[in-house]
């Protein structure tokens, strides 16, 4: 298999400042050079990121521009008569979206009508607050965030925005958070809807926010439903199967390239989910005072279900880029999900509690060992500080729950705190070895 | 996606956001325009909870569920969201006073009773007029006039043949809110 170009921006600039010193040293030709350009596309480095910046300044424009008027609608600004206000908030609603529409359409300014459209939607979420306020409207509180969710949806899709569908995303999960307390079966459809609505839309414009921030909305709301029915260990099993789903479809997209940016944002949530619910359940008093329940959440057994047929396709289809970490995150959701199963039938396990303590503390030790790994071989640092802070936090936890005298909780936090300084002194000088060659002819360049 | 697909789109998107901000008041300005008047007495309310954000929190001698003579026999087992019909009757003092509770909208009401769709919560019945949206300058100024004349608020309502209800304003004495 072919290994991925690296096209990070950190990388691309490192290499445009290494490849006017290798000219210049004549370590590369000047046509060598040129196809290096070429291929690391280093000529659209700075107008990237000149896109990037605009980007995020027109749009946190916007964020203030559409909180100031929200505020100004919340304020009720008894000077301006209800019509003239409902007038003046229709009106920049559609002033907003004509601007945007055009500077996106018909100009060189694409963010900044992006923004505007993004800020109209935010205006829209006024609107719906004004017309509560003038016709007195007292649903429940949560009622007016469908009515946004859905305008901000039908946008999103009209324009292609990846943040005013993350603004769709995040107005009907406050939606869902009220809405699942009144009507819990109808609610349980949500995690549904968001795939149905969203997903393409995040897969079609390629964006990995998008993409990955519904997945994880999708996981949470499921969890939020399993912890509403009353039992942590359905709770456990939803987070530690949504868990798996998204390592698995994330590993997924790298091996299969199919959508590979969405790749490494997925696999890390799905690791984070996991670590998380490991790390929570990994306190004996969440076994003690766990109300088993029957099991009854679909969603959990739907992504468990995902998560196992998509390893066996990658087993099957031999496309496995990294075997073993994958069989580790398995291994670990696999013991967390067998121990939120098998507590149901707590009573016919002797010392089950001590049993499924020890279990989770297993996972979480196996999956503070794969992110420390995963730091490892593909040499991201901050994958190994994470996974090194969440293995002293484990231990650190043990020893703070459970009765120890102060001279053996002194020699914990004495050896972990030894241990990570050793480790980080040994990953870093592993990086510093492995890193090319480059750092003597940036230093040689500093002294000429 | 070409330029006039996507204005055809863009425009789409549009409509159906101004369509959504005029279905969320369509049924309370259905319910203005063709509604019969009601008025209900307001109930003191717990003081800490009088204002909230913007709006006053109101509660009328017809949200209790055991104001009505047939409670007992409507609250059975787990109510808590179901729907009822609150029938009321104009009473000598011109506001509207609670007869009964029904799950079924009654047929051929007479002219001086009307009935209110509500929803049971906790031993309350929530009828969606308990927020009254206030200007920010005036917020401490009716909260306090109201906690100190609230036996002599009421607040004016519309009743559609449905039973759906929609606020029309706040009187204390002879203050007027709208």
């Amino acid at each position: 298999m072919t290994p991925d170009q690296n096209m990070s921006n950190k990388f691309r600039a490192a290499l445009r400042n290494e490849l006017a010193i290798w000219i210049h040293k004549g370590i590369v030709t000047e046509e060598t050079a040129k196809q290096l350009s070429s291929a690391y596309e280093l000529d659209n480095l700075r107008h990237e990121s000149t896109r990037l910046l605009s980007a995020v300044i027109f749009t946190i424009g916007g964020l203030l521009l559409g909180g100031g008027l929200i505020s100004f609608v919340a304020a009720n600004w008894e000077v301006i008569p209800t019509p003239m206000k409902l007038a003046l908030l229709l009106s920049a609603l559609l002033g907003l979206h004509s601007v945007g529409f055009w500077l996106r359409h018909s100009t060189n300014w694409t963010r900044l009508g992006h923004a505007l459209i993004f800020c109209g939607c935010l205006v829209f979420g006024a609107n719906i607050g004004l017309v509560a306020q003038i016709f007195h409207i007292s649903s429940n509180w949560y009622g007016g965030f469908v009515a946004w969710a859905l305008g901000s949806l039908v946008m999103a899709w009209a324009i292609r925005s990846w943040i005013i569908g993350v603004l769709a995303l995040g107005t009907s999960f406050i939606w869902f958070l009220g809405f699942q307390s009144d009507r819990e079966q109808l609610a349980a459809a949500y995690p549904l809807v968001l795939a149905v609505s969203l997903l393409p839309l995040a897969w079609v414009i390629r964006s990995r926010v998008l993409y990955a921030g519904t997945l994880l909305v999708i996981i949470v709301a499921a969890c939020v439903l399993a912890g509403y029915q009353g039992s942590g260990r359905q709770l456990l099993f939803t987070m530690a199967a949504g868990g798996m789903f998204m390592w698995t479809l994330g590993e997924l997209h790298r091996t299969s390239k199919w959508r590979m940016e969405f790749a490494s944002i997925t696999s890390a949530l799905g690791l984070a989910l996991l670590a998380v619910g490991a790390y929570v359940w990994s306190f004996h008093v969440l076994w003690d005072v766990s109300v088993f329940g029957p099991m009854r959440s679909l969603w959990a057994i739907l992504f468990f279900t995902i998560a196992i047929a998509l390893s066996l396709f990658m087993l099957g289809r031999r496309i496995q880029n990294q075997p073993l970490l994958t069989a580790g995150v398995l291994l670990a959701g696999a013991i967390l999900c067998a121990s939120s199963l098998l507590s149901g039938s707590t009573a016919n396990i002797s010392n089950g509690e001590f049993l499924f303590t020890v279990a989770t503390n297993l996972a979480a030790l196996i999956l503070a060992a794969i992110i420390i790994g995963v730091g490892l071989i593909d040499e991201r640092r901050l994958a190994f500080w994470l996974g090194s802070l969440y293995l002293v936090l484990l231990i650190l936890s043990r020893f703070l729950e459970y009765e120890t005298s102060l001279l053996v909780k002194s020699a914990a936090f004495l050896a972990c705190g030894v241990a990570v300084i050793i480790a980080g002194i040994s990953y870093e000088t592993y990086l510093r070895r492995k890193a090319p060659a480059a750092k003597p002819a940036m230093e040689g360049v500093e002294y000429e | 996606m070409s330029k006039r697909a996507s204005l055809v789109a863009f425009t789409v998107a549009v409509l159906i956001q101004i369509m959504i901000l005029v279905a969320v008041p369509a049924r309370k300005v259905f319910t203005k325009a063709t509604g019969k008047t009601v008025v209900l007495k307001v109930q003191p309310v717990d003081p800490y909870n009088i204002l909230s954000g913007y709006y006053v929190t109101l509660r009328f001698d017809v949200s209790r569920v055991d104001a009505f003579p047939n409670a007992r026999g409507m609250v059975q087992g787990d109510s808590d969201g179901t729907w009822v019909y609150a029938i009321v009757e104009n009473g000598d003092d011109g506001t509207w006073k609670p007869i009964s509770l029904e799950h079924e909208l009654p047929a051929n009401l007479p002219d001086n009773r009307a009935a209110l769709l509500g929803r049971m919560t906790y031993g309350t019945i929530i009828y969606g007029i308990e927020e009254f949206y206030i200007p920010e300058a005036q917020r401490d100024r009716i909260a306090d006039d109201l906690s100190r004349n609230v036996d002599k608020a009421r607040v004016e309502i519309k009743v559609d043949r449905g039973g759906h209800t929609a606020l029309e304003r706040l009187t204390i004495d002879d203050r007027i809110y709208e």
